[in-house]
């Protein structure tokens, strides 16, 4: 008896009761759905939120301040200075600060977002990403002396110059909550999309966007306040916890604070690891879910595979009469249940990545379904059919042949 | 050759025991047609299955072909059963879902004979039963005596040296009942030993030699000359 000659019995068998057959297999197929979908669309997801994170800010580092600290003793340009020079794979380092500012030009009158920080902001600004399309960022000299020069966006210039972006030298006028104002220079035109609002806002509806440097701003706002946040790049993404260390460390000892918890630094490790666990969460709990209709379904096989035993006793019976041993019969009908099951774990395969890629493209992502989890299901449901089939096929293998026979 | 010495069988039903067989000596030789018979409970059933090594005994030897299978596990009887005897049953006891080719095929199947082989003998057994125009066809399509030709077909297919046949004709009218007899005697007649279950002393008269058993001993063993058809 050969596994083909089972494999062809254990076929006709299910065959021979199609809508039973089906009927059993649906726990199964419903279970399997469920975790092909939740997988797919749970990795889908993460992949999709890691992505972003890699994009964003993987190499990036968010050193925040307390209140308490920026009061007593803020982070000054020396720390900024010694952290790059203690350590050297930073890359670049910048307050990362904005404030919403009226912004004039001879044309019109506007409220813009203005980032400010040291010449890395170009590079470390969270709010847009800063790609020159004329002109220059503001540089070194311009953050030393506090130069009246403004780098504006592409939009900003379009809006408060009739249109016209080839506005480099035209004069812009900020305004300051204290009535401060100051004329600025355009040296630069940047594009760039709001990374926070990914182009789905209206343009009519758009903030300006403005950058000077950090020096400036405090000439147009004197009450500005000390540095109470930094964006740190790395060159290497591996370092970031490492860096992330040293930098409060460096920190603490320059201030005095060891202890004190001023500085905290996060970065994308830390909050992809959040993401992570709640998505891990999320996907556990569906899966728990999932695991209990799978344990329904198997149970569902069992019984109906007890049932196939009693009804066929005689089979069995005449089998043994013939010369089938009781591990013959046991395989025959672990293979009929194994069968049951890894058909219904297909139906639930195909189900499950149909409705992981419709689920999926209406949440705009992209499911990833691995060949991995696939095979994960196929063996999945195997297993269910070998444990779920494994009383009702000893049984059917022990029957006494006298007794199977005699049963009517 | 069937050889027993001694065999008991006792059944234990609350509290209660029935001895089936008590000490029963019986040899059959090569190439004998031999029809058990008696009475409801007389022990010829159980002295069947016993010959038949479907069932076990509390006492006595069984020798079947010179080798002792008095003590075989439930496995190696399964092997013995596929090799030396065929089964034939009163109420056929063919595979509904199979065809008639795959049913007789079965027995092959546990044997481990190759595809082709299997289908090959088992055309020739179901030729030999006048049936080779139908193995496609599934036993529901056939008439009571056709299947008892597949069964015999099924029985004969793996060569055994004993047919046993436990009512075979109990299911059947008369005509076909002489159909069943005839191919028995044929089978019997080239050189494979026949054992037959039968309560029907019409039938038991083509075979020759009628046991008889009463109150699980036997009552009377003899020989006569065989009815032909």
């Amino acid at each position: 008896m050969n596994f083909s000659e089972n494999f062809k019995m254990a076929i006709d068998s299910v065959m021979a009761n199609k809508m039973r057959s089906f009927l059993t297999m649906l726990g199964i197929i419903i279970g399997i759905a469920a975790v092909i979908a939740i997988l797919g669309v749970g990795n889908g997801a993460t992949d999709e939120i890691t992505g972003t994170f890699n994009n964003l800010g993987a190499s990036t580092i968010s050193l925040s301040v307390t209140d308490e600290a920026t009061e007593s003793e803020p982070i000054t340009e020396n720390d900024i200075a010694a952290l790059k020079e203690a350590i050297p794979e930073i890359e670049r380092v910048s307050p990362d600060k904005t404030a919403m500012t009226s912004i004039q030009s001879d044309f019109e009158n506007r409220q813009s977002i203005i980032s400010y920080g040291t010449p890395d902001l170009q590079y470390t600004n969270q709010i847009m990403e800063s790609t020159i399309v004329s002109g220059r960022y503001f540089n070194q000299n311009d953050y030393a002396d506090g130069k009246s020069v403004i780098v504006i966006s592409e939009d900003t210039a379009a809006a408060l110059f009739n249109d016209r972006t080839e506005v480099l030298g035209e004069q812009i006028k900020l305004v300051g909550n204290s009535g401060n104002q100051l004329d600025l220079t355009v040296i630069g035109i940047v594009e760039g999309t709001f990374q926070d609002l990914q182009g789905s806002f209206d343009l009519s509806q758009m903030p300006l966007y403005a950058a000077i440097p950090l020096t400036t701003m405090e000439k147009l706002n004197p009450t500005l306040g000390g540095i109470d946040s930094l964006t740190i790049q790395v060159t290497d993404k591996d370092a970031i916890e490492s860096v992330s260390t040293q930098i409060v460390r460096i920190l603490e000892t320059r201030h005095d604070a060891v202890g004190e918890n001023w500085y905290s630094a996060t970065n994308f490790l830390q909050a992809l690891d959040q993401v992570d666990q709640v998505l891990s969460l999320f996907i556990n709990f569906i899966a728990a879910v999932a695991g209990i209709a799978l344990l329904v379904g198997g149970i569902g096989v069992m019984n109906i595979m007890l049932v196939s035993v009693t009804e066929r006793t005689r089979e069995i019976g005449t089998r043994k009469a013939l010369g089938a041993t009781t591990r013959t019969i046991l395989v025959q009908f672990l293979m009929e249940s194994v069968i049951l099951c890894l058909i219904g774990g297909i139906i639930g395969l195909i189900l499950g990545i149909l409705l992981a890629t419709g689920v999926s493209n209406a949440l705009n992502i992209v499911p990833n379904i691995t060949i991995g989890s696939v095979l994960l299901v196929l063996l999945f449901s195997s297993a269910v059919g070998i444990f779920f089939g494994l009383y009702p096929a000893r049984k059917a293998a022990k029957l006494d042949p006298i007794e199977a026979l005699r049963y009517e | 050759m069937i050889e027993i010495k001694g065999i008991t069988k006792t059944y234990h039903t609350g509290g209660e025991s029935l001895t089936a067989l008590n000490k029963i000596d019986l040899r059959i030789e090569k190439g004998e047609f031999t029809s058990i018979m008696g009475p409801s409970g007389s022990g010829k059933s159980t002295m069947m299955n016993i010959l038949g090594l479907l069932d076990r005994f509390d006492a006595g030897t069984y020798f079947l072909n010179g080798q002792n299978v008095s003590n075989l596990t439930d496995n190696e009887s399964a092997l013995v059963r596929n090799k030396e005897i065929g089964f034939i049953f009163q109420s056929f006891n063919l595979m509904p879902r199979m065809t008639i080719l795959e049913n007789v095929e079965l027995p092959m199947v546990y044997a481990n004979v190759s595809k082709k082989e299997r289908r090959e003998r088992a055309l020739k057994a179901l030729d030999r039963v006048g049936l080779s125009d139908r193995v496609k066809h599934r036993p529901n399509e056939i008439s009571g005596g056709q299947k008892q030709r597949v069964a015999i077909a099924r029985a004969i297919v793996n060569e055994p040296s004993v047919l046993m046949a436990d009512e075979p004709t109990g299911n059947l009218d008369s005509k076909t009942t002489l159909e069943i007899m005839r191919i028995f005697q044929e089978i019997n007649a080239e050189g494979t030993t026949v054992v037959m279950v039968t309560h029907e002393p019409e039938v038991a008269e083509y075979t020759k030699r009628v046991v008889l058993f009463k109150d699980g001993e036997i009552q009377d063993d003899r020989n006569q000359t065989q009815k032909t058809i």
